[in-house]
């Protein structure tokens, strides 16, 4: 321990003053070396520079200060404190016993100078413990008062001596490296492997002492000096017991609030066929599912209120409960969504009323409570066991009577309908179920526009397909080809074709635009369906019209309606005043009627307005094959026999139906009763023997097993309506009657006698038994 | 939608109906004869109900679908057409 202690007077100390300030900048970072040069001159020997401190504070300088710095006190002797380190790499490590001193000395009083000389010295100190200290002390060095000591130590940055002494020494090592590469290139190096020197972690002073050591009696002196102090420590003035509080603070409550955690339950149900949608699907069914499974619970009554809904109690509002929050699925609904979702219902509900398949369903869902209540009717209809039940009245009815009658079923009407005249009824080809009927008026009078309902059976109460046509209509035919078209015919000649299956007003196509069109009511259409046919006829089906001009014609359907007369009903000459009336002008008769014949097509009946019914060829329109006179008043209809090849019908407003053999020019059997214009006559599909009757006021059926003489079964209308049309049922037991109020009444034959066989021979019987009565000289009266 | 209303009109003056009910695929009303609550009561009751009937007939088959429902009680007949969208619902006693 070398100390060389640097004196300095008063004087020296104003001026260490000012040194301090350079000193502390110098100590803080840069040593100026010429500064501190120059300093050194300008103060009288007291001066010091911290070349010292610039070799252990910079660090960065890779230039140490080689040369030294001297210090020169005021007699100017050289008082260079040298460095207790030697920059040699085999130097000792530093002896710890300076720790204390040094120690020791930052408590005494700063102005005790030769501190300084410690500080100095220090640069033999290596641990970190050591480098704060000699921060500490250097700055003792530098400063009066210790107040300024805390400053600068922190300004300083203390770094061990070594580091500095090892760039010393790293620094002459690089140099002396430098010249030998220079010199000696080429020459062989001879290189010396040594051991380096031992580089210091860390070392830790040990803080006890070995008895043998030198210094162990240094040691247990000062240890027993320091327990000597412990124990004057009692009562000693120099040491004053304390005690220390620690304040705790008011404690301050601070309230923390959350919002409420809302619970919202949750549930998904799995089912096959949930899972076969969204396998199929692959979009978001299961949420729908959820949403609508939450949107039952949610009945937050709100203002908001539909007004388009059906309200007959007239509260109003009350209907606000059909609350259109069902899609929030939490607790609370907002106002946001009250205001946005009746908008979005409104659509919602449009769409459902406007969809294709709800019209559907509403159709089927009619049909369907209709049903419920005219089940019993349709089953008796389609010749079903009546189910037994309500209809008490209705089925005492059946089974007291006996003879036959026509049991009323139910009636085709509907508001549309009332007080239009029935013209026309015809059945559909393919669908036994719908029927077709045309409203128009036959007279020349109180014409008004015509109307085309389509009803079907498992509806009464409103026809299926309303078609309004310009003028009354007076025949309709559904087609066998295309069972979907519908002529019409109609009072003014026009001749239209419906496509039954839309509902659209506007027919496929209207014979308005052909040239050769009818001028006078169409009295009858026919789709006639020509199979056989010879080389270069057409084949196919086509319709067949007779009009009141007289001409019966063809039409065919290629873009418009275009017709071909089959044949003019011409006028049979008439003789007046005894003389043949041979007009040059041609004059027609009007044609009422007409009937192909059901085994060959090309032979048919035209009835006319005069009486006479003409037999004609498909192929041959020049002259009739045969004419038919009997009637005395207009024909207004022919029917064939379907059963029998060559028997007819005829009706007449002279109140008489006659039924003719075709090879005969005259009757063969004569039906009248009454003093009633007949409307219409059918035969029965069923039975060969039976055939229906329209008067004027009363239905009739007749059948010929029973008597010639009389209807079987005659059904009294009420007064005022006239049943105009008749028609029989494809399939069952049933017939239709229109009348002139535009009801449709379906009326089952009930109690007929029933026959196994169409009863063909009877009725050829009760022909050739009238027959032969007649050639007996006999009236013709047939019998059963 | 004239004729949609006809409809309606003509089911509802057949004699028997008591009444008719459209409701929309969450089970809420939107059109209705009857009164208020009566017709919450049908159409959350027959909603659930045809919820059920549909998830039987599909759990079966999934490639079926109910249509047509109908419930025939000592009183009434209720009839339910089905869909995914809507239901249309019609209250009947066919014995007048």
């Amino acid at each position: 321990m070398s100390h060389t202690t640097v004196k300095q007077k008063r004087t020296a100390l104003k001026v260490a003053r000012s040194s301090k300030t350079l000193n502390v900048s110098s100590g803080v970072f840069r040593v100026n070396q010429s500064m501190t040069k120059t300093i050194n001159p300008s103060f009288s020997g007291k001066s010091f520079s911290s070349g010292s401190d610039s070799k252990v504070l910079d660090k960065s300088l890779a230039q140490t200060p080689k040369h030294t710095v001297q210090v020169f006190d005021e007699h100017g002797q050289d008082i260079t404190p040298h460095p207790l380190y030697n920059p040699d790499p085999g130097v000792l490590q530093p002896k710890q016993g300076k720790i204390f001193p040094a120690h020791e000395m930052s408590w005494t009083t700063m102005t005790d100078f030769p501190s300084v000389a410690f500080q100095t010295t220090n640069a033999s100190f290596t641990g970190p413990f050591t480098r704060s200290f000699f921060g500490s002390a250097s700055a003792s060095r530098t400063s009066q008062t210790a107040e300024s000591v805390t400053d600068e130590t922190k300004d300083f940055i203390v770094k061990p001596d070594l580091s500095s002494s090892l760039t010393d020494v790293q620094t002459r090592r690089e140099k002396v490296k430098e010249q030998v590469r220079e010199d000696i290139m080429d020459r062989v190096v001879d290189c010396y492997l040594t051991e380096t020197e031992t580089i210091w972690l860390l070392d830790i002073p040990a803080v006890s002492v070995s008895v043998d050591s030198e210094d162990a009696e240094a040691v247990k002196e000062r240890n027993n000096a320091y327990t000597e102090l412990c124990k004057n420590r009692q009562g000693n003035d120099k040491y004053v017991e304390r005690s220390m509080q620690t304040f705790n603070d008011a404690p301050k409550t601070k309230e923390v609030q959350s919002d409420s955690i809302t619970m919202v339950d949750k549930a998904v149900m799995s089912t096959t066929w949930d899972m076969y949608d969204s396998f199929c699907n692959k979009s978001d069914v299961s949420e729908n599912t959820v949403v609508s499974a939450e949107g039952n619970k949610a009945t937050v009554p709100d203002s908001s209120s539909m007004s388009h809904l059906l309200n007959p109690s007239g509260t109003d509002q009350s209907m606000s409960v059909f609350s259109t929050t069902s899609t929030v699925s939490g607790s609370s609904t907002h106002l946001e969504k009250m205001t946005v979702l009746p908008v979005e219902e409104e659509p919602d509900l449009e769409l459902i009323l406007q969809s294709d398949k709800f019209k559907q369903d509403l159709a089927m869902m009619e049909r369907v409570v209709l049903a419920n209540i005219f089940q019993p009717k349709l089953a008796a209809y389609r010749q079903l066991p009546v189910i037994e039940g309500d209809e008490e009245s209705w089925t005492e009815q059946t089974k007291n009577s006996l003879s036959p009658f026509l049991e009323h079923l139910w009636a085709f009407k509907c508001e549309l309908t009332m007080g239009r005249n029935v013209s026309s009824m015809t059945w559909n080809k393919k669908n036994p179920d719908l029927l077709a009927v045309g409203y128009g008026q036959h007279e020349f009078k109180d014409q008004k526009p015509g109307l085309v309902c389509c009803w079907s059976l498992k509806n009464p109460t409103w026809p299926d397909r309303i078609f309004h046509c310009e003028s009354g209509v007076t025949a309709l035919d559904f087609s066998s080809c295309n069972a979907n078209q519908l002529a019409v015919g109609m009072y003014d000649g026009t001749i239209a074709i419906y496509n039954v299956q839309t509902a659209e007003q506007t027919p496929i196509t209207d014979s308005s635009d052909c040239a050769n069109m009818h001028t006078c009511p169409v009295w009858q259409l026919r789709w006639v369906d020509h199979d056989t046919g010879l080389a270069g006829e057409e084949k196919g089906e086509m319709l067949i019209s007779v009009s009141g001009d007289g001409r019966i014609s063809k039409w065919i359907h290629y873009k418009g309606l275009e017709c071909v007369d089959l044949m003019k009903l011409k006028s049979p000459n008439v003789t007046i005043n005894r003389q043949q009336w041979n007009p040059k002008i041609l004059s027609l008769a009007p044609g009422l009627c007409f009937d192909f014949h059901p085994n060959d097509s090309k032979i048919y009946l035209a009835g006319t307005e005069e009486g006479q019914i003409h037999k004609c060829s498909y192929s041959y329109n020049e002259q009739f094959l045969e004419t038919y006179e009997a009637h005395t008043g207009p024909v207004y209809k022919v029917a064939w026999s379907p059963f029998c090849p060559d028997v007819f019908l005829s009706c007449s407003s002279d109140w008489t139906i006659y039924l003719w053999r075709q090879d005969l020019p005259k009757p063969v059997l004569g039906f009248s009763s009454g003093q009633k214009v007949v409307f219409d006559i059918m035969w029965s599909p069923h039975c060969a023997t039976i055939f229906g009757v329209v008067r004027e006021g009363k239905v009739e059926i007749w059948d010929l097993r029973v008597s010639s003489l009389d209807p079987t079964i005659v059904s009294l209308t009420s007064t005022g309506v006239n049943p105009t049309v008749l028609l029989f049922t494809p399939e069952t037991d049933c017939v239709l009657v229109g009348d002139s109020e535009g009801h449709v009444t379906v009326y089952k034959l009930k109690n007929l006698p029933a026959g196994g066989s169409t009863q063909v021979e009877t009725l050829e019987d009760v022909i050739w038994s009238t027959l032969s009565s007649q050639h007996t000289l006999g009236k013709t009266d047939g019998s059963a | 939608m004239a004729e949609v209303e006809d409809t309606l009109k003509r089911i509802q003056g057949i004699n028997g109906v008591i009444g008719t009910i459209v409701v929309n695929a969450e089970g809420i009303p939107i059109k209705t004869t009857l009164d208020n609550s009566t017709t919450v009561q049908y159409a959350g009751l027959l909603h659930q109900l045809t919820m059920k009937a549909r998830s039987t007939v599909r759990d079966i088959d999934p490639q079926n679908d109910l249509t047509f429902l109908r419930i025939r009680s000592k009183k009434h007949e209720i009839m339910v057409s089905t869909d995914k969208e809507y239901l249309l619902i019609v209250i009947q006693n066919p014995a007048e």
